[in-house]
């Protein structure tokens, strides 16, 4: 499906209206994050996994931060599927990404993957190219519901034990954009330890993340321990949207989160 | 590794011993975790209660340096049960009955009392590993940092014979490499006694092949020196330049005073480093190199993985990348090299170096190779050993336990061992000018059992002074069960509260790998 | 501005993570895994995440230094390389090939512990080589 993508880039390239464009690329035998800003390198553009559903999703929106902080003047384009698109207009409702300087070139995911996230919403709003899936429960939630309390108690706390603390579920997380960690307080976090305080450190993130994490699962996929972070945050979801009537990148940006228990994020 | 990191994730049952597997090789334990989830048997031994431990079907806390021991007894078990492979020893080792009759001597009982591990858990210990239908041995320095490390290193091989549990996916003997490329290292022949590839400097044909390629005058037939050998020849005289490229001898060897006086001794100490550790701080000539970020080349990971290390930035200021300096030295010195990069170099090296004959830098894109890769259309090996060993038939080798070179006594009471903590690595060159790494553990520390810390009236966060016969230092203590009664643990990688000041240089008598995993100690409360 | 993702493998423990380097304008930034690496599968452990950290240290070494009365001075790199070439030169002629020794490095690339140990060997003619793998 890389051929409209392609095009679409290269539209948006020659044209003048980005000056660069996240997207991944074919090099090193592996299909990596790449900015294209010349369409004559487009050639390597490459939409698509290559051995199992979504190991080629990477934290675009998050270079994109980098990338929009270090040049805020110009505009650049992005390759979003559901997820980051959730992610881009959350972004927006932070005020961390001007929206009048970022073109965002949606497709959508094929069934695989969709179904392996558990996603609600597999495709952005407007996309060039793949074919919309529609979106499933979170199944995946529902099985650790089923356990009675105690079992649940374990469950988590067996998986939290194999933390090895390297932090990635924040590091590669799109919507972690504080400038300081709560993670890192040593007041609330005791330093040094692995596995780090179990449960503080996984439900102070948790927490942390309601109303904002938009369920792109980039955290459970980067956990070197296999945790299911991703379920935990589904859970969370699901508690804010029946509570709040709230789901994080499923509203228009500008709407903000009903609830904000660790302050406002910082303004860039 | 005999095997591959992803293999493990398929054995039934995984034999974790001397590895802080979450702490130093965290890629290795996502794998181990992955087999438990689907079922594996995990067994840990340590003297510490790692984390590992934690998730371990069962746990064993043997007593300091007494590995051999408890290999031997879970052996016995296994050999007074029938539960060893029979076809696979008659096929395919050699040297049974001597082994066998050592074994002889380790019935679980005995071995309860030398090693501290229950009988029964010796015996479940056999029985889970020689039932398995493929388990896997994974171990790291808390084998190898001993007197006794080779033979630590002989009994896992004779545990994997004895039960056939090598020579298939799944299955081997899995050292984990500590640093990232020592298994480069060795294998471009950064050993005294052979060239790259393990091809023995003693041998004629050898050395004149090697004398051939490099078009040199003459090759030395004598196996050169240990770094230990270096130390006390520089101390002595005999050694009289030592040229060190990225090492740190002063924080990473064992009775550090001693290495600093013997440094201190040399008429040229040339450093090539990154930063000025202090082993450069001694030197007569510092050469600037680059961090991995600044060049090309390849890493060969733990499991022989070859894959392509590619530069990202420039050399920072004028430091130069240490294949050029190295080869700006050898020109000025009267032997010319001239390579246009790394990649030619690697075109060298593989005509030179027969398990890396096929590769090339053009065929490392992807996953990488893993070796022996003999040829250029060969695909690189996943594991070692099937169908036969590299020296045809596997020799066991009958082997008793000995104790560690120093016991503790009424002066030295508290035994104590090394490691590493999570976010440091080696010396701390490195992960201790990282911020982030820096902030989650800024200081060195002593582990200590709190039932010890009362003994000595000291509590969490206050000063002691560790003294063993070497030296002394001071240190934060840190309470906590994870060590035994009597049992202390230090990281090493702190220079300011240097764990090597105590450390014992007494060291294996083949790989010369120092004890550093044992050694006596006192402790006293801070004044 | 100058932006790219360079793959490469890390350079701390044995596992050989793939990771790829985020650079902007000639600076390491940050670091983030390779989904598709044969060891990590899109995973690092915490010294991976921070490996950029130490590249821009302060403290690293960008020029050779040389002993002179004592103390360690900057010099240039024809000072510094025409001084270890003469030096080891002239110990080697003195006191023969094997007062002098080598360490090579675990932290260094193959290509360049090929090349040192090739140095000792071939050019001063000992097998005096060794590294710190032990520990
Ligand atoms: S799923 Fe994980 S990585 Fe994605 S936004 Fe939520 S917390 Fe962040
Ligand atoms: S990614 Fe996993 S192992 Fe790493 S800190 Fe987060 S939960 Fe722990
Ligand atoms: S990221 Fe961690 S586990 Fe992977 S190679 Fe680096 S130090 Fe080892």
């Amino acid at each position: 499906m890389s051929e409209k993508v392609r095009a679409k880039v290269k539209d948006l390239l020659d044209s003048g209206r980005i000056k660069g464009f996240l997207g991944l690329r074919q090099a090193d035998g592996h299909l990596g994050p790449h900015l294209f800003t010349d369409g004559r390198e487009l050639d390597a553009l490459a939409v698509g996994d290559l051995k199992r559903p979504g190991d080629t999703r990477y934290p675009l929106n998050k270079q994109l931060l980098t990338l929009m902080r270090c040049d805020p003047d110009d505009s650049f384009g992005v390759l979003v599927r559901g997820c980051d698109e959730r992610g881009l207009k959350t972004l927006i409702t932070w005020n961390q990404v001007d929206p009048a300087k970022v073109v965002a070139v949606g497709i959508a995911c094929p069934p695989e993957l969709a179904a392996a996230c558990e996603c609600l919403k597999p495709y952005p709003d407007e996309f060039v190219d793949g074919g919309k899936v529609e979106g499933s429960t979170f199944a995946s939630v529902a099985t650790v519901d089923a356990l009675d309390l105690h079992s649940r108690l374990t469950h988590w706390l067996h998986e939290f034990s194999k933390c090895v603390k390297c932090y990635g579920c924040r590091d590669i997380c799109p919507m972690c954009f504080c400038k300081e960690c709560s993670l890192e307080q040593e007041d609330l976090i005791h330093t040094g330890d692995l596995p780090p305080e179990n449960p503080i450190f996984h439900l102070t993130r948790a927490v942390h993340m309601a109303g904002r994490c938009i369920d792109c699962g980039l955290c459970n996929e980067a956990c070197p321990a296999d945790i299911p972070l991703r379920t935990l945050y589904k859970k969370v979801a699901e508690i804010i949207a029946q509570e709040f009537d709230y789901r994080p990148g499923y509203v228009e940006p500008g709407e903000k989160p009903p609830l904000n228990i660790l302050g406002e994020a910082p303004e860039h | 590794m005999t095997n591959s990191i992803a293999e493990l994730e398929d054995a039934d049952c995984i034999f974790v011993i001397g590895s802080n597997t979450t702490s130093s090789h965290p890629l290795v334990a996502t794998r181990i975790f992955r087999a438990k989830e689907k079922g594996a048997r995990l067994v840990v031994a340590d003297p510490r209660q790692i984390q590992l431990a934690l998730k371990a079907d069962l746990y064993v806390r043997q007593n300091l340096g007494t590995d051999v021991a408890l290999l031997n007894g879970i052996m016995n078990v296994i050999l007074t049960r029938n539960w060893h492979a029979q076809s696979f020893i008659d096929e395919r080792t050699e040297g049974f009955d001597e082994f066998r009759k050592v074994i002889a001597g380790y019935p679980p009982e005995r071995v309860a009392e030398l090693t501290g591990v229950a009988a029964s858990d010796i015996i479940q210990i056999a029985e889970w590993y020689a039932k398995a239908k493929a388990a896997s041995i994974v171990y790291c320095m808390g084998i190898t940092q001993h007197t006794t490390g080779v033979d630590n290193v002989k009994s896992l091989a004779n545990l994997a014979m004895l039960t056939g549990q090598i020579g298939r996916e799944s299955t081997g003997v899995n050292p984990l490499r500590g640093q990232n490329n020592v298994q480069g290292a060795c294998d471009m022949g950064g050993l005294p006694n052979v060239y790259p590839a393990y091809q023995a400097v003693t041998i004629p044909d050898i050395q004149k092949k090697f004398q051939n390629a490099w078009a040199a005058t003459t090759l030395s037939d004598k196996v050169g020196l240990t770094i230990p050998g270096m130390l006390s020849g520089l101390a002595q005289g005999s050694v009289r330049a030592l040229y060190v490229v990225g090492e740190n001898p002063m924080v990473s060897d064992p009775d550090v005073s001693h290495v600093k006086k013997a440094l201190q001794k040399a008429e040229l100490l040339v450093v090539q480093d990154i930063f000025l550790t202090p082993t450069a701080e001694l030197a007569h000539v510092v050469l600037p190199g680059t961090s991995f970020a600044e060049k090309d080349g390849t890493f060969s990971n733990t499991e022989r993985r070859v894959q392509r290390v590619r530069k990202a930035i420039e050399p920072l200021g004028n430091a130069r990348p240490d294949w050029e300096i190295i080869m700006e030295v050898s020109t000025r010195f009267g032997y010319p090299m001239h390579y246009g990069s790394p990649a030619e170099i690697m075109e060298e090296i593989a005509r030179v170096t027969p398990s890396y004959g096929g590769i090339t830098f053009d065929r490392l894109d992807g996953p990488g190779l893993c070796w022996p890769c003999p040829d250029k259309e060969h695909p690189g090996t996943k594991f070692l050993h099937k169908g036969r060993f590299s020296r045809g038939k596997g020799l066991f080798h009958a082997i008793d336990y000995k104790p560690p070179a120093e016991i503790v006594d009424a002066e030295y009471p508290f035994w104590l061992t090394t490691g590493r903590v999570h976010v440091h690595y080696h010396t701390g060159t490195m992960t201790r000018n990282s911020p982030s790494l820096h902030a989650e553990m800024p200081e060195g520390h002593l582990e200590i059992h709190p039932e010890d810390a009362h003994r000595l009236t000291v509590r969490q966060g206050d000063r002691v002074r560790v003294i063993s016969r070497r030296g002394e230092i001071t240190a934060k203590v840190s309470l906590t069960t994870r060590v035994d009664r009597g049992v202390v643990f230090m990281p090493f990688h702190f220079v300011e509260c240097c764990a090597n000041i105590l450390t014992n240089p007494a060291h294996d008598p083949i790989a010369k790998i120092p004890e550093y995993k044992v050694c006596a100690v006192q402790i006293e409360k801070a004044a | 501005m100058d932006y790219r993702t360079v793959l490469t493998t890390c350079a701390y423990c044995g596992c050989g993570c793939s990771l790829y380097l985020e650079v902007l304008d000639g600076r390491v930034i940050h670091t983030f895994p390779c989904k598709t690496g044969p060891v990590n599968e899109g995973k690092l452990c915490v010294k991976g995440w921070n490996i950029h950290e130490f590249i821009h240290s302060p403290k690293r070494l960008t020029r050779p230094l040389l002993r002179q009365n004592g103390t360690l001075v900057e010099v240039s790199w024809d000072e510094a390389l025409d001084f270890t070439a003469r030096r080891l030169r002239e110990i080697k002629e003195a006191h023969g090939s094997d007062s002098l020794a080598f360490l090579s490095s675990a932290k260094i690339t193959n290509e360049e512990n090929y090349l040192i140990q090739k140095f000792a060997r071939a050019a001063v003619g000992t097998n005096n080589v060794d590294h710190c793998a032990r520990l």
